[in-house]
């Protein structure tokens, strides 16, 4: 492994090439490379995202989050099936966002989508979870910013954790996707008003057998909800649509939905404007992680930083004095 | 003759003081696993308040046991289990078995049968005649029983999925045999909640799958009076890692499930739960397995009176045991005949009605002739040598045996209750907390034994280094295949096309709307339908049911806590991380139609928990769909789990998938239940490491981290 990466000529070179026409292994591969958190293979990483740049930007990007046992991997499937058959390619990327993990996790086990994977037209990735949200969004960001240059038409990435995962994911996808059960009545299923306001498409999952009225009555609750939370001067009005992934209804008017929501951003300069600020912010967000993280290892910073941590705990100093002496002090260093 | 002075409990306290130098009786109270607390000794003060002590054999609750009589008159069954890939081995094995004086047949069927595949489905190729006989239509069970009077031997089937075609086919053989089914005698288990926790050979979903159980029970209460419609089985929670609290108390409220499905359904209860009987698991924990059996007869006629039956025959509960599959081990392996044993006395003494003893080589293959032989002979021993049948009850009133039945009754009801507030089993399965709770279990004990604070002779104390497994039967998985492809296929091509269309368009019908679905079965199979049509037929409306996999993490990890030897693992992961830039990632995989997933995800939270990024791949996947969701998720090595023998057929071809994926350098290991005679063949084919059963799970971990280094230096 240690020369796995290291003699990037011979093996990126190659492996770029065989990226760029899709190939399944070295997608997979490029992933890793991204993922990984040694400091040579982040600049091998990063030579590698400058090299695919102008090939990247094609896909459509979709988030899709929801609440445990909504039933997100079936709806996948089931949409994922759909597109393959209008012969487009799909990568599903799986992130667990809010689980901060020091140790090993399990993955895959939340995501099931057996038909899907056996696809030519499909790629199903799931990642581990990271030490800090940051590190997950930013893998997440770069391994779409790979499938689009591998070809892929539409890249889904789905987030199994709840909490703060919904707006990380938002912020790195041209819409997102809220999944929801049928009943639920007037709470609207606990879902918090501010992830409300991220979605784009709400679907009523389960909209079959004896749930299709409840699933119907679902999606009214949240039509007239949703009509409290955005204003009209918006590029899009969200839209509530049932479907059910058993019988396969509702799947071709999500398309069509995304479709619509994708030409009208586009003709109205939306989605550009949407995905430079969500490059802007992103850039920051990595100006932060990483200004961060070289201070938290720079040595004599680390000094200063216990001392000051103490006296921040035992009262002495004001914790915005101490941040600001503790930057001081490193910027000066460096 | 001397006169000795009357002791009491402070007496004896004083005189332990003593004898432990200071310590008290507390220290040497022993917490079992289904967190019992089993003191030194019990005295008769133990006994006071409790209900059962003075109970009548014969008489409800029926803790003595079901009938007045019990073995003083007539012995349990001897019952073994058995099937060999193909209908003709499997009869002649049958055969022997009835010469050599048992009294019932047990089938054991394939998986692919199990799963309502044909044998020719490119699903199941490397299943096909592996872990039991394959039966794809009427031909094949006429086979299995030719020469077999089916109107005196009853024949136990153990068949879930795919049981309305596999039964069908049972009813249709033994008339055109020549034997009414009102004559047959025996069960099939038809026990499909336990499936959808622990063993997976499920094929449609929960509540569908209910239906089934119940259209089987009205269907036998009225055409076949002397056939047990299900066997209530706790067998393989107790196999997956349940402790006995916990295979006591799912499988009496899986009864109960089926006793409400049934009723709700307008069934009288004294039709049908007369005819229900239930399956144990008997392992080592000798006292406690007795009191479970003497427990589960009481707590389910308590359960029953709910019911308001008025044939006290409903009341009572008849069961099978068969002695732990998990307690026998690949070491050492004629420790195996001792503990089975010792499995059987408990199982006796607990007043089983018939038994299974294992052989002592099933830890890794199919019983040979031989095996065969001295597993039936262990029950003949006991039963016609030792005397133990003289007496109804021989523990009956023990002060240890009373007490410890009723805290395990005690235990069991909590749980029981805690299933009623979910709604019922069919509703907790489906939510998934069974299952859950088991694998907890599972991974706590597998942390005892690999610490070395459960001791298993042979396995983590006391080993025998030179190995002598006796000879293993093995079976030629393509050659069965191939046969059995044959002979179905011409039946296909002589069966009259109209009728069998018919038939089988009536049992897709017959499941839209609400007809018997065993009488329209019955009637397909007797047209020549296959198992892999009729489970076909009722998928159109059915749907075939893909389980969440769900998984616990943090219980094995936790038992290490501040352990040395574990600490120097997670320290190895942590350089590998820092060279590598990432955790070693490993895809658990079960290939195949075999469901037995207790090994793939006690590894998979093990692992886990050491450090490493685990994937656990869903059930029932192919080589291809394994090899695919390793290239895409990049992981360093696959683990293959393997319990039922597809290992030879299906491993190589992940090896070759990898290949042409060019993704040579992702490392194939295996696990579980591997014959020692494969393991040179599964390395020749390219596998990197065999892990036994009862491999220590943190060297296991050891040795994969150094072979993926090893790889990727070759790299």
């Amino acid at each position: 492994m240690e020369t796995q990466y290291s003699n990037e000529d011979d093996i990126y070179s190659l492996d770029i090439e065989s990226l760029l026409s899709g190939n399944r292994r070295s997608l997979a591969r490029s992933i890793t490379l991204i993922e990984s958190s040694r400091f040579d293979h982040r600049d091998l990483a990063e030579n590698l995202l400058s090299r695919i740049m102008p090939r990247t930007g094609g896909a459509i990007r979709i988030g899709i989050s929801g609440p445990p046992g909504v039933g997100k991997s079936t709806f996948i499937e089931s949409f994922g099936l759909y597109l393959s058959n209008k012969n487009l390619k799909i990568a599903v990327l799986t992130i667990d966002p809010s689980s901060k993990r020091s140790g090993g996790s399990i993955l895959g086990d939340k995501t099931r989508m057996p038909k899907l994977a056996q696809l030519e037209n499909a790629f199903i990735r799931s990642s581990p979870a990271g030490l800090t949200l940051g590190g997950v969004a930013r893998r997440t960001r770069e391994t779409i910013l790979l499938c689009e240059s591998a070809g892929y038409d539409v890249v889904i990435v789905e987030t199994v954790g709840v909490g703060q995962s919904e707006y990380a994911v938002a912020d790195m996808v041209d819409m997102f996707v809220l999944l929801v059960q049928p009943g639920g009545g007037d709470d609207l299923q606990g879902i918090k008003r501010g992830v409300m306001e991220l979605a784009d498409l709400i679907i009523v999952t389960k909209s079959d057998g004896d749930l299709k009225h409840s699933a119907q009555r679902t999606a009214q609750d949240f039509r007239s909800a949703l009509s409290f939370l955005r204003n009209e001067s918006d590029d899009w009005v969200p839209k509530v649509i049932p479907c059910s992934a058993l019988n396969s209804e509702g799947i071709e008017e999500a398309w069509k939905i995304m479709q619509l929501f994708h030409s009208k951003l586009n003709t109205s300069g939306g989605l550009a404007r949407k995905r430079g600020s969500q490059a802007s912010s992103w850039m920051w967000a990595e100006v932060q992680e990483t200004l961060v993280g070289r201070l938290r290892e720079s040595q004599s910073a680390k000094k200063l930083a216990q001392k000051l941590e103490s006296d921040v705990i035992n009262g002495l100093v004001a914790p915005g004095v101490a941040a600001r002496h503790l930057l001081n002090a490193f910027l000066a260093d460096d | 003759m001397g006169n000795f002075a009357n002791k009491n409990l402070t007496d004896w306290h004083q005189l332990v003081e003593s004898e432990l130098k200071g310590g008290s009786s507390e220290d040497l109270i022993w917490d079992t696993p289904e967190e019992i607390s089993i003191k030194p000794l019990y005295t008769a003060a133990d006994l006071e308040g409790l209900e059962m002590s003075g109970q009548m054999p014969g008489f409800a609750p029926f803790s003595r046991g079901v009938r007045a009589t019990m073995y003083a008159n007539r012995p349990w069954t001897i019952r073994q289990y058995a099937g060999f890939a193909t209908a003709q081995e499997s009869n002649a094995f049958y055969k022997r078995n009835l010469a050599g004086g048992q009294k019932g047949l047990s089938v054991a069927f394939d998986l692919a049968t199990h799963r309502g595949y044909d044998s020719d489905h490119p699903r199941v190729h490397g299943d096909v005649g592996k872990a039991g006989v394959a039966i794809d239509t009427v031909e094949d069970m006429k086979i299995l029983f030719d020469g077999i009077p089916l109107n005196n031997v009853s024949v136990s089937m153990t068949m879930n999925g795919a049981v309305l075609p596999v039964l069908a086919a049972f009813i249709v053989a033994a008339e055109e045999q020549g034997c009414s089914k009102e004559l047959l005698s025996g069960t099939i288990q038809n026990d499909i909640l336990k499936e959808f926790m622990v063993r997976n050979t499920y094929i449609y979903p929960p509540a569908p799958s209910m239906r089934i159980v119940a259209d089987i029970i009205s269907y036998t209460a009225v055409e076949m009076p002397k056939f047990n419609s299900i066997s209530i089985s706790g067998y393989h929670m107790q196999e997956a890692g349940a402790n006995l609290v916990q295979e006591l108390a799912f499988t009496l409220a899986n009864g109960k499930e089926y006793v409400s499905t049934a009723v709700n359904n307008g069934l009288d209860v004294d039709k049908f739960a007369p005819r229900l009987s239930f399956f144990f698991c008997v392992g080592m924990n000798f006292f406690m397995e007795v009191a479970k059996l003497r427990a589960a007869r009481s707590l389910w006629a308590r359960l029953m009176s709910d019911f308001h039956p008025k044939d006290p025959r409903s009341l009572m509960l008849r069961t099978h045991v068969q002695t732990s599959g998990v307690s026998i081990t690949e070491q050492d392996p004629y420790n195996n005949v001792i503990r089975t044993a010792y499995e059987a006395m408990a199982a006796v003494l607990g007043g089983t009605q018939s038994l299974h003893t294992n052989a002592l080589d099933e830890a890794v293959a199919l019983p040979s002739d031989f095996s065969a032989r001295i597993a039936r002979n262990t029950q003949l021993i006991l039963s016609e040598e030792t005397g133990i049948t003289k007496v109804v009850d021989p523990l009956g009133g023990s002060y240890y045996i009373e007490s410890l039945t009723a805290s395990m009754e005690q235990e069991a009801l909590k749980l029981i209750k805690k299933i009623d507030e979910m709604g019922g089993m069919t509703e907790a399965v489906a939510n998934g907390m069974p299952k859950l709770m088991i694998e907890e279990t599972a991974a706590r004990r597998q942390a005892r034994i690999d610490r070395g604070e459960e001791v298993i002779v042979g396995v983590n104390r006391y080993k025998n280094n030179d190995d002598d497994m006796p000879e293993l039967l093995s079976i030629d998985n393509t050659a069965v295949r191939e046969a059995q492809i044959q002979r179905t296929e011409t039946i296909r091509k002589n069966r009259n096309k109209k009728e069998w269309m018919s038939a089988v368009d009536a049992l897709t019908r017959g499941a839209e709307n609400k007809e018997n679905l065993l009488a329209l079965s019955i009637e397909a199979m007797r047209q020549r339908a296959t198992v892999g049509e009729v489970s076909e037929a009722l998928e159109k409306v059915f749907t075939r049911y893909s389980a969440t996999t769900r998984s616990v993490s943090g219980i094995y990890g936790s038992a290490y806590k501040k352990d040395a030897e574990f600490n120097d693992i997670q320290n190895k992961i942590k350089s590998f991380l820092n060279e590598e830039g990432r955790r070693p990632r490993m895809l658990v995989v079960k290939l195949g139609q075999d469901g037995h997933d207790r090994g793939a995800k006690i590894i998979a939270t093990a692992f886990a928990d050491i450090g490493f990024d685990v994937d656990i791949g869903p059930l029932f996947q192919t080589p291809e769909e394994a090899a695919r969701e390793a290239i895409e998720n990049d992981v360093h090595v696959i683990g293959v789990s393997s319990l039922a023998a597809g290992h030879n057929t299906l491993v190589p071809e992940l090896i070759n998938m990898l290949q042409e994926f060019n993704a040579n350098e992702i490392l194939v290991v295996c696990g579980g239940v591997i014959p020692p005679n494969d393991y040179e063949f599964l390395k020749n084919a390219g596998v990197a490491a065999v892990f036994g059963p009862g491999t220590n799970i943190p060297s296991a971990a050891t040795k994969v981290i150094e072979l993926i280094r090893q790889r990727s230096k070759a790299a």
